[in-house]
């Protein structure tokens, strides 16, 4: 389709682009067990947030020479647990954060990432896991992949019966393909299927997701998904379905999406987004928002690593 | 259209007879696919005379493409790569004979739910491009009937038309043992329902070949005494009352194969020259084979008897 | 942007990338197994492989729909002529399309370069190079080409069989109803691109019909040609030597005598003819009105064609098999008006 006479719109793909600061700093995830602990829980994680979302400013400003354009977000779990209503928690949320000298520029539903309108976001990113192929993979779908899951290497063979009088495989230990000698090894739940056919995306891929978001790099169709859109009502909604999946509480701030993102959460998020990593190491993102992102943050001097899990950093303090 | 040969005992000559079958129609000119499941003793190879083929299939044979270990099973194009003389030279009319191996060497095994729908893919693809499939199944209540009966009741197969061809020696202790692979509670009409067949439509798709059959009007028993011939004929009338109470009578049997020397020691495919140059074989058991050929698309022998 | 570009996608700037030397593909080819031919929104369907990429679905000058790319890790040996192992590591891409609702086709297909480093990086670093393979150390890319052409050993890098992986999953999908109209063979043809001399053209070295279903064609390209736009050239001519290879069998079949009843609609010779026109009229319904060269052949690829219509004359086969099939047609027709009757 090389001749340009003639065109067929459904037959040319294209990428929208969307507008990329470069950082996305969060300032923490909310869960219905954090938010029972109440309003003095909160106050004690965004003081413990703060020094380091200093530092990560300092250390943007620092790489980047002109001012950094830096968006800070929030993200709240309706997806696994609902609790309490919008127009309850968002208030003392906001609150607490600017007692603690924080701005939320951006609200996040993890619903969002899971279903954004209309998009089945999380359904189209585990489309595009390639799985890291341990040596010896010439093309062979590996017998062994076990649907729902996604690991860092090898998983031990399944004691399968064997045929008739041949003997059956002795016990094989699990293998980290990018083991540096001994193994790391991580196998991570992606989702699980109810009786009733309804399926549950797990936390760490929702995280995923999510941080794929914060990249800039999610597309349906070519089209930008979880769009932030402007807060213009005066109060928040009562159910959590009426809050867009990604709210701009901050008319001023910069773009949601960055070319980086960094995580300030408590240690207890360690085994999770040790398995974010382990499935954004095998998504292959939509290439035209990649080389957008590409092309743009080398053009400003700030070009980004080519493996997207390089490009997310986390500060973790200690504590609940 | 697939044909499943089965049996419950050893040694009823499925294997060869089914082999014979598949030639005949090959020869009269449609495209015939021969897969071997006779997953315990996979000799198939050895019916078509295709030894050097099979070397390097042990790896790459239906036991490998069904535990997932090769996405395509060998194929033996029998007319190119038999080592029989009188195969080699393709027939003018003939259409393609393909015979899809076991590994060598491989063994009964249970087969999963990846099994079955790597089984499917097959049958489907063998669907698309040949007019006959042949698959000759282990003997007795196997995984290999266990599969073929899932395999036709899957949906993606609800538009392939199957039939199933029982052998059987024509003994007391066969003609009880072949009513009950396919009558009894763990039999192939049971069996096949548990997997969502419709039991009259399965029951039509059934029908019977009995094999090594002595034929007591045959020249080669006309030299014994007239004592010997009654007994034979008294016999024969027994067999058939049996036969009849087990619901394996005549009107259920789509052909019968005399007892043939060529079929129980060469275990070879029978061809024109056995009858006519060499006279190793006996036209009557070639004709039955090309009668028993010709019958399995002729509707008028199938449905409920 | 094309996935599989020549030029390795993802460079950092300063960073300097070997070229690509060599891209290999493999096409599976078959007739899609179900009554009617599929229309483009079940076409969309079919080819849907991911939820967030649309179908390419044009309708200029034919019916055609394409899916996503999909991608598929490798960590293996890559086939050689002279026995020399070169391990290498990276992804594959394969697509499946859809022509006229009725050829189904499933290709894919990598590209090589010149050399790599001696170790294997990190997996984030393979999956923004798509359909990029990158060779341990430096690349013999002839014998490499060749080996991938003969076919490898057990163990080593099998492209077909990812295009076959792609191939199984479709045709599981519960839009078929695998009642095809005709009888007919899926083939394979294999392909190898190495680059052209300096400012040569692009060229068809080799097209050889090796098996029964096998074909291999051998092109050198000008440097920087997209892998994905040969790929998409070598479709088409995977295409059409299906189309020719599948009439050819339909008219030795109606030659055929047969002990009836037969198993698929087959005359005998010298009688019966509204058989003859049964065996005919499937590739009169699906298959005559397929044929259509370069129909989406990239421009710079197109005069490609021009060679194997000079020789050995893809079109020109094919109009004397559609005028046979015309003709035996029109023949039947005359004394047997009841042929049009047959479904």
């Amino acid at each position: 389709m090389t001749e340009a006479v003639f065109r067929e719109t459904a037959a040319e793909p294209r990428t929208q682009a969307v507008p990329l600061s470069h950082l996305s700093l969060e300032l923490g995830h909310l869960y219905m067990e954090d938010f029972e602990a109440g309003p003095g829980h909160l106050r004690r994680h965004f003081e413990r947030v703060r020094p380091w979302a200093e530092a990560a400013r300092a250390t943007a400003a620092a790489a980047g020479g002109k001012r950094p354009r830096i968006s800070t977000c929030f993200l709240i779990d309706d997806y696994f647990t609902r609790f309490s209503a919008p127009a309850e928690v968002v208030p003392m949320l906001l609150e607490e954060a600017e007692r603690a000298g924080l701005v939320v520029d951006y609200l996040a539903r993890e619903s969002g990432c899971a279903v954004a309108g209309k998009v089945p976001v999380a359904e189209a990113v585990a489309g595009r896991i390639v799985e890291e192929p341990p040596p010896g993979s010439y093309g062979l779908r590996p017998p062994a992949t076990q649907t729902g899951w996604l690991a860092n290497g090898e998983r031990s063979p399944v004691a399968r019966a064997p045929q008739a009088m041949k003997k059956a495989t002795a016990w094989q230990q699990p293998k980290e393909t990018a083991a540096r000698r001994h193994s790391v090894f991580l196998d991570v739940e992606l989702w699980d299927d109810g009786p009733d056919g309804h399926r549950t995306w797990s936390c760490p891929f929702l995280a995923a997701v999510w941080q794929l978001a914060r990249l800039g790099l999610l597309r349906n169709e070519g089209e930008a998904v979880l769009v932030p859109q402007p807060h213009t009502a005066s109060g928040f909604p009562d159910d959590w379905d009426e809050l867009p999946p990604l709210l701009r509480l901050n008319p001023r701030a910069d773009p949601f999406a960055a070319y980086r993102t960094c995580s300030v959460l408590p240690s207890r998020f360690l085994p999770v987004e040790h398995a974010v990593r382990v499935i954004l190491d095998q998504i292959e993102v939509d290439p035209g928002a990649l080389a957008q992102t590409a092309e743009r943050s080398a053009r400003e001097n700030a070009a980004v690593p080519d493996s997207v899990a390089d490009r997310i950093s986390y500060v973790f303090y200690a504590g609940q | 259209m697939l044909v499943f040969a089965a049996s419950d005992k050893g040694g009823t000559g499925r294997s060869v007879t089914s082999a014979n079958l598949a030639y005949q129609r090959a020869l009269a000119g449609d495209h015939v696919a021969y897969v071997d499941f006779d997953f315990g003793s996979p000799t198939a190879a050895a019916v078509f005379d295709v030894p050097g083929a099979m070397r390097g299939t042990e790896e790459r044979g239906l036991h490998s493409y069904l535990e997932g270990t090769v996405t395509e099973p060998a194929r033996i194009d029998v007319w190119r790569q038999t080592e029989h003389p009188q195969l080699r030279a393709r027939p003018n009319q003939a259409g393609r004979l393909v015979l899809l191996p076991g590994d060598a060497g491989g063994g009964e095994f249970a087969i999963g739910e990846d099994a079955l729908e790597r089984c499917v893919d097959l049958l489907l693809r063998l669907h698309g491009e040949f007019d006959l499939i042949v698959v000759d199944l282990s003997a007795g209540r196997s995984y290999a009937v266990d599969m073929a009966l899932a395999a036709t009741a899957h949906p993606r197969m609800r538009y392939v038309p199957f039939r199933w061809l029982v052998f059987h020696r024509w003994t007391r202790q066969h003609v009880i043992a072949a009513a009950g692979l396919v009558h009894t509670d763990h039999g192939i009409i049971k069996g096949g329902v548990e997997r969502g067949h419709d039991e009259e439509a399965l029951r039509g798709a059934v029908r019977f070949v009995r094999a090594a059959v002595p034929d007591p009007d045959s020249p080669l028993w006309s030299q014994g005494s007239p004592a010997q011939a009654a007994w034979m004929q008294s016999c024969d009338e027994a067999l058939r009352r049996l036969a009849a109470e087990h619901r394996i009578g005549d009107s259920v049997v789509l052909g019968v194969v005399p007892l043939e020397p060529i079929l129980q020691w060469r275990e070879q495919l029978i061809t024109e020259e056995d009858v006519l140059s060499t006279q190793i074989a006996n036209k009557e058991t070639l004709e039955a084979l090309e009668e028993i050929a010709r019958r399995l698309t002729d509707d008028d022998c199938w449905g409920r008897p | 942007m094309t996935p599989g570009d020549m030029r390795p996608g993802g460079t950092t700037p300063g960073e300097t990338q070997p070229p690509v030397v060599l891209a290999c593909g493999e096409v599976r080819t078959c007739l899609l197994p179900a009554l009617q031919a599929l229309d483009s929104r079940a076409a969309a369907q079919l080819l849907g492989l991911r939820a967030d990429e649309r179908v390419l679905l044009s309708e200029r000058p034919n019916l055609y729909g394409r899916s996503p790319d999909t991608l598929t890790g490798v960590d293996c040996p890559l086939p050689s002529a002279n026995g020399a192992r070169i391990r290498a590591v990276g992804t594959v891409a394969a697509r499946a399309s859809l022509t006229e609702g009725r050829v189904l086709q499933s290709s894919a297909y990598f590209r090589v370069p010149a050399s790599g480093p001696d170790h294997r990086r990190p997996w984030g670093h393979y999956l923004v190079r798509p359909a990029t393979v990158e060779p341990f150390g430096k690349l013999p890319y002839e014998a490499v080409a060749q080996g991938l052409l003969n076919g490898g050993r057990h163990g080593e890098l099998d492209v077909g069989l990812i295009a076959d992986g792609l191939l199984t999953r479709l045709l599981r999908h519960p839009l078929l109803d695998h009642r095809p109209p005709l009888k007919s063979r899926p083939t394979r043809l294999r392909w190898v691109a190495l680059p052209a001399e300096r400012d040569e053209g692009p060229s068809i070295e080799r097209f050889t019909l090796a098996e029964d279903e096998l074909r291999t064609v051998r092109l050198r390209v000008p440097a920087g040609t997209p892998a994905g736009e040969i790929a998409g050239l070598c479709d088409d001519l995977a295409l059409h030597d299906w189309l020719l290879t599948t009439v050819v069998r339909i008219l030795d079949g109606i030659r055929l005598g047969a002990a009836e009843p037969s198993a698929r609609p087959r005359p005998r010779t010298g009688e019966s003819h509204p058989a003859v026109v049964t065996a005919l009229r499937p590739a009169v319904d699906h298959l005559l009105h397929l044929w259509m060269p370069r129909a989406r052949v990239a421009h710079g690829l197109a005069p490609l064609w021009e060679a194997l219509e000079d020789r050995p004359g893809f079109t020109r086969q094919w109009r004397t098999l559609v005028q046979r099939i015309r003709d035996q047609l029109a023949l039947h027709a005359i004394p047997h008006r009841e042929a049009e009757l047959i479904p």
